[in-house]
């Protein structure tokens, strides 16, 4: 049984492993065909701009490794992000005001995950209530416009969001440190491997005696507090928060950088590795466009046309069929 | 109807399988099997879990298709990608669970698939009638489905497979849940069936009534075809010589008292420690009361619906919103009631699933891996790193005590036989340190070669001081491990014989009336 198992294994590439080859496919194709793709300049804007989108995606992969859905991560960051704006603003320490945003955003994320895990809602519909009530609230009490400014005087917490000393962006490096920090807890941690056999099999993991609940208030709290790491990179390159952020189609885009790279809506898929590839996917994708000066219209085409490409692939990848398949694919 | 044979014609074959086989993951399901379905008969089809018989079923019914082989109907080579094609070309195939919607009428599940753009009520009823009647069915068309019973259920089924001119029906395990009179009138149908020239393909794990009802026996084992022969003049002793072959001696299943080598019941039993007292909970579990000792096996027989599966369930507290409706569980005399099964795991209680693909195992993940999250997952075990180190040692432990065939550690448990994937989930468990351990159905879809060893797996745990509770409604494997037999029926424990006095003959007679 194994030999032919395996040579199937290693006739079928990763998901992972296909989107990184079209990767390296699009660099080559650009760096030879655009002017002014393969340079120092552009390259280290192409890192600064998909710095946030990453990041983001990274805490959104730690949700749908565990079969859920988080389409409150931004506009919870917004809300949490805009407060820790107020906060520095009113004179507070920036170090607070940052730990202050942090803790809404954690208690944002695990009210999330008590309503999916113990009430028992779709995690699809409770987190676009939440998201939606998150952004009524903070119009409503704190942010009367849709933009904070942050008032002059925080330099040193703007450098976040600059460049190191040979045009290094903080951004990406920050990106960095979240992706080797997430990679060691998911690969190295019990509770890293308990989300994905929670996302693997819910009812085996709760027969076994995880903790599902509060395995899933914790699965939406990360996600929560990565993206509010992405938020404060946001306001530290902008000096600003803007609440349309939220209405924006972000949230779409994270989402596909987690499902492109290989991380499946199934659960239990995936790795830090896939949201990278995603990441750089969708970087390279844009940028390219950006030099080609092609409209959003076309730009977004493109990228709905890339998605559909690697489902597809996905499902011929790895084809459900009667011996694999289960309740719930 | 009109494509259904006169008896005259009926002696070519209606269907035939060459050399069919079915590979999965490297695995031969069945292997190069010939078969042959006439018009006009009924054919048995007998072999153990995991022999083949739903393999075969399925590739006939279109649900798989063969790896190699030929599949002609009438001597005409047909492939079906899907049931549905398969039922154009006249196979249809009666499954355990219906395929029927609960909650339309009788009229309307006979139209399902079948629909005009406008549904005229008037009109399918009438139809739906004249149908029904013409196999002389007692049913009415206007009931919705939910409201019948299983025999009547099975009733619509054939009927709806009839108005399809179906040819060839499969009947999977039909009396699995039938009680003694609606099965008389199941055969009853069977036999209506066959006179119209159907060819109908019987799967039964019930011995004498593939004899009393089949023309022709076929029996497979290990996914080959061992004889085809007619039933008349079978006996049950051949029939399980042929299923269980010769290599593997009659030990494998002994009643108590007919092998030397079979386990010993134990002498001494320990304490009482789990008592189940009067639990109800909604309309399953009436009224169930058993206790457990450390040191045995006890055995709950029932059939499908009985409640043993929940009971179970709610003593570990696996079934979610579990509102009991009275009763008590102890626990070593402690009242206990779980929400959440990390609380029973917590108390040393495990329970083994019966469905190991719905809740048994990680498929994405490995051998290794699969043991080391059970083992990880008990409250008792405080880990924050996850050591690849120590999951090789505790993997390599239950590897080898429950002698896992993991030949390539790194591959997924998918792509493992069904036995290494029970071990597997049984090991799992077992490496929390439960005292208290639970099988529901341990050998269900597990290969031959497997059950002794994880019914010896069983035996050495009660061995070892602790209480098994081991719930099967197969009666040779109950009464091969038992020390002592419990049966349910309608939600609660109707009898209990000790290992002496159980036979099979006894406990059917509790179990069905």
């Amino acid at each position: 049984m194994p030999r032919g198992a395996e040579a199937a294994r290693l006739r079928k590439p990763s998901q992972t492993m296909a989107v990184l080859a079209m990767c390296v496919v699009l660099i080559v194709v650009f760096s030879i065909g655009l002017n002014g793709f393969l340079t120092v300049g552009n390259l280290l804007a192409l890192a600064r701009n998909i710095s946030i989108l990453g990041i983001l995606a990274l805490g959104m992969a730690v949700v749908v490794i565990g079969r859920g859905l988080d389409l409150s991560q931004v506009a919870s960051f917004a809300a949490s992000t805009a407060i820790a704006i107020i906060i520095m603003n009113a004179g507070y320490p920036t170090g607070l005001a940052v730990l202050v945003g942090l803790v809404l955003a954690i208690v944002i994320g695990i009210l999330n995950g008590f309503l999916i895990s113990v009430v028992e809602m779709p995690p699809l519909l409770t987190t676009l209530a939440s998201s939606l009530a998150v952004l009524g609230i903070i119009r409503t009490t704190a942010v009367q416009h849709y933009v904070v400014y942050l008032a002059k005087g925080h330099d040193d917490f703007l450098r976040i969001g600059g460049n190191l000393w040979n045009g290094v962006p903080v951004p990406i490096l920050i990106f960095g440190a979240a992706a080797i920090l997430l990679h060691l807890f998911l690969s190295r941690t019990v509770l890293g491997r308990s989300i994905y056999a929670h996302g693997d099999n819910p009812d085996a993991a709760r027969l076994s005696g995880i903790a599902t609940r509060p395995l899933t208030m914790m699965e939406y709290a990360i996600s929560a507090g990565i993206g509010y790491v992405g938020g404060v990179v946001m306001i530290a390159e902008t000096a600003l928060m803007h609440l349309q952020v939220a209405e924006s189609t972000l949230i779409f885009d994270v989402i596909m950088v987690v499902v492109l790279g290989g991380v499946s809506l199934v659960g239990g898929r995936g790795n830090v590795m896939s949201v990278l590839v995603g990441t750089l996917l969708i970087g390279v994708l844009l940028n390219g466009m950006t030099i080609m000066d092609m409209d959003v219209q076309t730009q977004n085409i493109i990228k709905g046309l890339v998605l559909l490409v690697a489902i597809v692939l996905d499902s011929y990848l790895h084809p459900r069929d009667e011996e694999t398949s289960k309740q719930g694919d | 109807m009109s494509d259904i044979q006169s008896k005259a014609e009926a002696q070519a074959p209606l269907l035939r399988i060459v050399r069919g086989s079915k590979v999965y993951g490297g695995l031969h399901a069945i292997d190069g099997v010939d078969f042959e379905l006439r018009a006009g008969e009924i054919h048995a089809l007998l072999g153990e879990n995991g022999a083949g018989k739903s393999t075969l079923c399925k590739a006939i019914a279109g649900a798989i298709t063969l790896t190699s082989g030929d599949y002609l109907i009438d001597g005409q080579k047909v492939t079906f990608t899907s049931p549905q094609e398969a039922l154009r070309g006249g196979v249809a195939m009666v499954y355990q669970e219906s395929s029927l919607v609960p909650s339309m009428t009788v009229a309307q599940n006979l139209e399902l698939g079948m629909e005009k753009f406008l549904t005229i009520y008037s009109k399918i009823n009438i139809a739906a009638t004249q149908s029904l009647q013409s196999m002389n069915f007692n049913v009415d068309p206007l009931t919705l489905v939910e409201n019948l019973g299983t025999a009547k259920r099975q009733m619509v089924e054939i009927v709806r497979a009839v108005r399809h001119s179906a040819r060839i029906f499969i009947f999977d395990e039909p009396t699995a849940s039938l009680t003694p009179e609606e099965t008389q009138h199941l055969f009853h149908l069977l036999r209506t069936l066959k006179e119209r020239g159907a060819g109908i393909i019987f799967i039964s794990h019930a011995l004498e009534e593939a004899i009393d009802i089949g023309d022709r026996v076929t029996v497979l084992r290990d996914g080959k075809l061992v004889s085809t022969a007619p039933a008349k003049g079978m006996t049950r002793d051949a029939l399980v010589r042929m299923m269980i072959g010769r290599d593997i001696s009659a030990s494998h299943y002994a009643t108590h008292g007919a092998d030397p080598d079979a386990p010993k019941p134990q002498a001494k039993r320990g304490d009482k420690v789990l008592s189940v007292e009067n639990v109800t909970m909604g309309s399953v579990v009436k009224n169930m009361s058993f206790s457990v000792f450390d040191g045995e096996v006890v055995g709950i027989f029932g059939l499908v619906g009985a409640g043993r599966s929940e009971i179970a369930q709610i003593i570990c507290g696996a079934r979610k919103r579990n509102f009991l409706r009275g009763g008590m569980i102890y626990l070593r005399g402690r009242p206990v009631r779980y929400r959440v099964p990390r609380q029973a795991v917590r108390d040393g209680i495990a329970y083994i699933t019966e469905d190991r693909k719905v809740d048994g195992f990680f498929e994405t993940m490995t051998v290794d891996q699969n043991i080391y999250l059970g083992y990880l997952s008990s409250p008792h075990v405080r880990r924050f790193f996850y050591s690849v180190r120590e999951m090789k040692r505790i993997a390599d432990q239950w590897i080898k005590v429950l002698s896992i065939s993991a030949l390539k550690r790194s591959l997924k448990i998918v792509e493992y036989s069904g036995g290494n994937q029970q071990k597997v989930v049984v090991a799992k468990s077992l490496a929390q340190e439960p005292t208290i351990v639970i099988f529901d159905e341990p050998t269900r879809g597990v290969d031959v070669s497997a059950i002794p060893q994880i019914h010896a797996a069983i035996r050495r745990l009660a061995a070892d001081g602790k209480a098994v509770v081991v719930i099967s409604s197969y009666l040779p494997e109950v009464l091969a491990i038992s020390d002592r037999v419990l049966v349910a029926r309608g939600g609660r424990i109707v009898e209990e014989m000790s290992r002496a006095d159980a036979t099979e003959d006894k406990i059917m007679y509790a179990a069905i009336h």
